[in-house]
């Protein structure tokens, strides 16, 4: 083959440009350490890291509702563990005081304890989580209880959040359902505790009234099923925290496998890609001084 | 034979020499110019003449100039041109659009999607909240702009190709005119009996430059002159003398122009749709490929905006009242926007009855729309804008091969043209260092015959 002057230079520029592109392309492997920067560098790669990085967004996102309802869950946990010593602080006055024979001053000081201890119950059940009354269902702007009357202001919806896709855990328990004894699904007992409480301050008497035995005996007995509807509450609670745990870790265990793969994809050998960039580099230099050498050659400097 | 022959001998290698000293100090000119093709001095021996029963020669001739061409190499570079064309402009365009798409190293369109529907998530914790439904506005919003800003860069990409239509037949049309104007001029030199190599390569090169642009094809007439015809329909371009001419008319409907062609010798212009060349990649960039993406485009919003409505109707806000659209009707991606009746954080609907303001269901079912896959044939709304970024990278990884090829493709064929038609310069010198010793050879041929007339006269005297 016939060479001619520019048939050399024409092959350099196409060379040593072919050589810069490489270069070029390992140097920003290096500095941005991601062997993905567009999605033209690789478009199925790119398609998975889109569709990863969704999940992690979502994953992400559960894990904060997660975050959330433990909150609430802990705060509604708190709650019902003070209802419940309230409620084992009232049998234990209630079986000190059931055989009947107490002095007027004893069925006074019952009788205040009591009305107390119901007062109580009631500041429990008005617990606040942030702004939200936490037994107060869905209606979040009323106390769902007063001490005036033993009816329940709230409403019995109860609120749900997503905590893995299309998996759903019902976050708050209804005053209706834990004080109430109404409601199903979930449903506690159908004892009605500030009821029985009333009945049970009644049946106490005080200092100028006596006691109704049998009534306190009965009062008893309800109480001992409101213990057992509150107990049942605090194990839904329990175990409601216990799933969002559970789901908690299976979050983190796929947030962590996603991001392996993730890395896996996007993360640059720097010893590869080093060694790479090192060859191609001694090699960009030979054929540069092989241009210079030859360009310079002639044979002008001959004649 | 006489003494004066033997003058006239020296005297045609003088002058034989003489041009070819002056075509080699063309070629070195000319080592750098596009297009050049070297040039050789042909020589020939001068017609015999007989004296005295021997047949002696008159000395040397130039017969003519060659030009070294190769017209089949040369049609092959027109049509690596061609290509070359077409690949280089689509590359160069979809490498302006990747970076709206970009979802890999920069939060884009996609990431709002996902902010978008988690920020109704997050609603569903504390449907009351002020905080939780100023950041689903704030989302909607961001969501909207995303759309405006992805449709807005794929617009303007429309109209700069439509625009660049403008430069780009101007360029055509001169190539033509050029073209019509050289073959004009070779005929008349080559009728004359003159040397029309320079003009040549002038035209050779016009022609390369109007295969880039347009795919062409022509033939190269026994008058000298050159006949190019348009690849796609085979209309005239340049016959002769003669050259056609692209013309750019607005379309009505569009308000993007419409391609004319007249064809050479003719008056009447009509509408042509180039599909080779960077004139076709520009038209297939600009009604094809980027519309492609726009609709796209325009889908994703129209069906996130009416699922999102459809949604939030079904709804109740903060005042009980049923939900009004969070996306302004019958929205395309450049026009999406958040309903202007939307005027507080209230009138987000999270709850799903009238009379329980604190509910989160229609929140919950909203957030819940990020995992729909009924709408978007089969896929979230997530996956189909990944599905798009991806044809993106791969339309623009595709075509940035093809340069890739292109060039070394018409490198190799560069080289071939080169080989055959370059100058090299140590060739050229060697040949000056040649015909400078062989005219100082006839100079010397000519004081010696100059002598040998001296001895003659001398002898009368």
């Amino acid at each position: 083959m016939r060479i001619s002057s520019n048939t050399s230079a024409l092959n350099a520029i196409y060379n040593l440009q072919k050589g810069q592109t490489t270069l070029n392309k390992l140097t920003e492997l290096t500095t941005s350490d991601q062997n993905i920067n567009r999605p033209s560098d690789d478009p199925t790669s790119t398609s998975t890291l889109l569709n990863i990085s969704d999940s992690l967004n979502a994953i992400s996102q559960y894990s904060t509702n997660i975050t959330k309802a433990t909150t609430f869950l802990n705060v509604t946990s708190n709650a019902l563990t003070g209802i419940s010593d309230t409620i084992t602080q009232a049998k234990s006055l209630v079986d000190s005081i059931s055989n009947g024979s107490d002095s007027a001053s004893d069925r006074q000081s019952a009788h205040d304890q009591l009305v107390a201890l119901k007062q109580q119950i009631i500041d429990y059940a008005n617990t606040q989580s942030g702004d939200t009354y936490v037994f107060g269902g869905t209606s979040s702007s009323t106390a769902p209880f007063s001490s005036t009357d033993n009816s329940y202001n709230g409403d019995s919806t109860q609120s749900k959040v997503e905590i893995t896709e299309n998996s759903y855990q019902t976050v708050n328990i209804t005053g209706d359902r834990l004080l109430k004894g109404s409601g199903s699904n979930p449903s506690y007992g159908s004892t009605d505790i500030l009821k029985t409480l009333d009945d049970l301050i009644s049946a106490v008497g005080d200092s100028t009234t006596a006691s109704d035995t049998t009534a306190i005996q009965q009062g008893a007995k309800d109480l001992e099923a409101g213990a057992t509807q509150v107990s049942n509450a605090q194990i839904d609670v329990a175990a409601r925290l216990k799933r969002l745990d559970t789901m908690s870790t299976m979050n983190t265990n796929n947030k962590t496998t996603l991001e392996n793969v993730v890395s896996g994809i996007q993360s640059v050998d720097l010893t590869t890609v080093g060694t790479e960039l090192s060859q191609q580099q001694t090699a960009y230099e030979a054929a540069l001084a092989a241009t210079a050498k030859i360009s310079s050659l002639s044979l002008l400097d001959y004649l | 034979m006489s003494l004066n022959s033997v003058l006239q001998i020296g005297a045609s290698g003088l002058s034989a020499y003489q041009t070819a000293i002056s075509v080699t100090g063309e070629n070195i000119s000319n080592v750098n110019t596009a297009g050049y093709s070297r040039q050789t001095a042909v020589l020939e021996t001068a017609p015999q003449s007989s004296s005295g029963g021997l047949s002696l020669g008159n000395g040397v001739s130039v017969v003519s100039i060659q030009r070294s061409y190769d017209a089949v190499l040369q049609k092959e570079l027109a049509n690596a041109q061609t290509d070359q064309g077409y690949d280089t402009t689509k590359s160069t365009a979809l490498q302006e659009i990747e970076p709206s798409f970009n979802e890999v190293s920069t939060d884009g369109l996609g990431t709002s999607i996902s902010n978008f529907f988690n920020s109704w998530q997050d609603l569903t914790s504390n449907p009351a909240g002020t905080a939780e439904r100023q950041a689903v506005l704030t989302a909607a919003q961001n969501l909207a702009d995303n759309f405006n800003s992805v449709s807005t860069t794929l617009s303007n990409a429309i109209t700069s190709q439509n625009t660049s239509l403008v430069t780009l037949t101007d360029s055509i049309n001169q190539n033509l005119t050029s073209i019509a104007q050289l073959n004009n001029q070779i005929k008349v030199i080559d009728q004359s009996g003159g040397d029309s190599n320079e003009l040549k390569d002038q035209r050779d090169q016009k022609i390369q430059d109007l295969a880039q642009q347009i795919g062409i094809t022509y033939t190269e007439n026994s008058d000298g002159t050159t006949d190019v015809r348009y690849a796609d329909s085979g209309a005239a371009l340049v016959t002769g003398s003669q050259a056609g001419s692209f013309s750019l008319t607005t379309n009505a409907t569009t308000g993007l122009y419409d391609v004319n062609l007249t064809a050479a010798g003719d008056t009447t212009a009509a509408t042509v749709s180039p599909t080779t060349g960077t004139l076709g990649a520009t038209l297939d960039l600009r009604d094809t490929v980027i519309p492609g993406y726009q609709s796209q485009l325009d889908t994703l919003a129209t069906t996130i905006a009416t699922k999102v409505n459809a949604q939030q109707q079904a709804g109740y806000d903060l005042n009980g009242t049923a939900g009004i659209a969070l996306f302004s009707s019958g929205t395309s991606a450049a026009t999406i926007a958040v309903n202007s009746a939307i005027t507080g954080t209230s009138q987000i609907a999270a709850s799903s009855s009238a009379s329980s303001t604190g509910d989160s269901n229609n929140a919950l079912a909203m957030a819940d729309l990020a995992n729909d896959t009924t709408t978007m044939s089969g896929s979230t709304f997530s996956d189909y804008y990944t599905s798009m970024v991806t044809q993106v990278g791969q339309d623009v990884a595709t075509s940035k091969n093809n340069v890739t090829q292109d060039t070394a493709y018409s490198n190799q064929l560069s080289t071939l043209r080169e080989s055959n038609s370059g100058v090299s310069l140590d060739e050229e010198l060697v040949n000056l260092t040649k015909y400078q010793k062989s005219y100082q050879a006839s100079a010397k041929l000519i004081t010696t015959v100059t002598d040998m007339m001296d001895t003659v006269l001398g002898l009368i005297s």
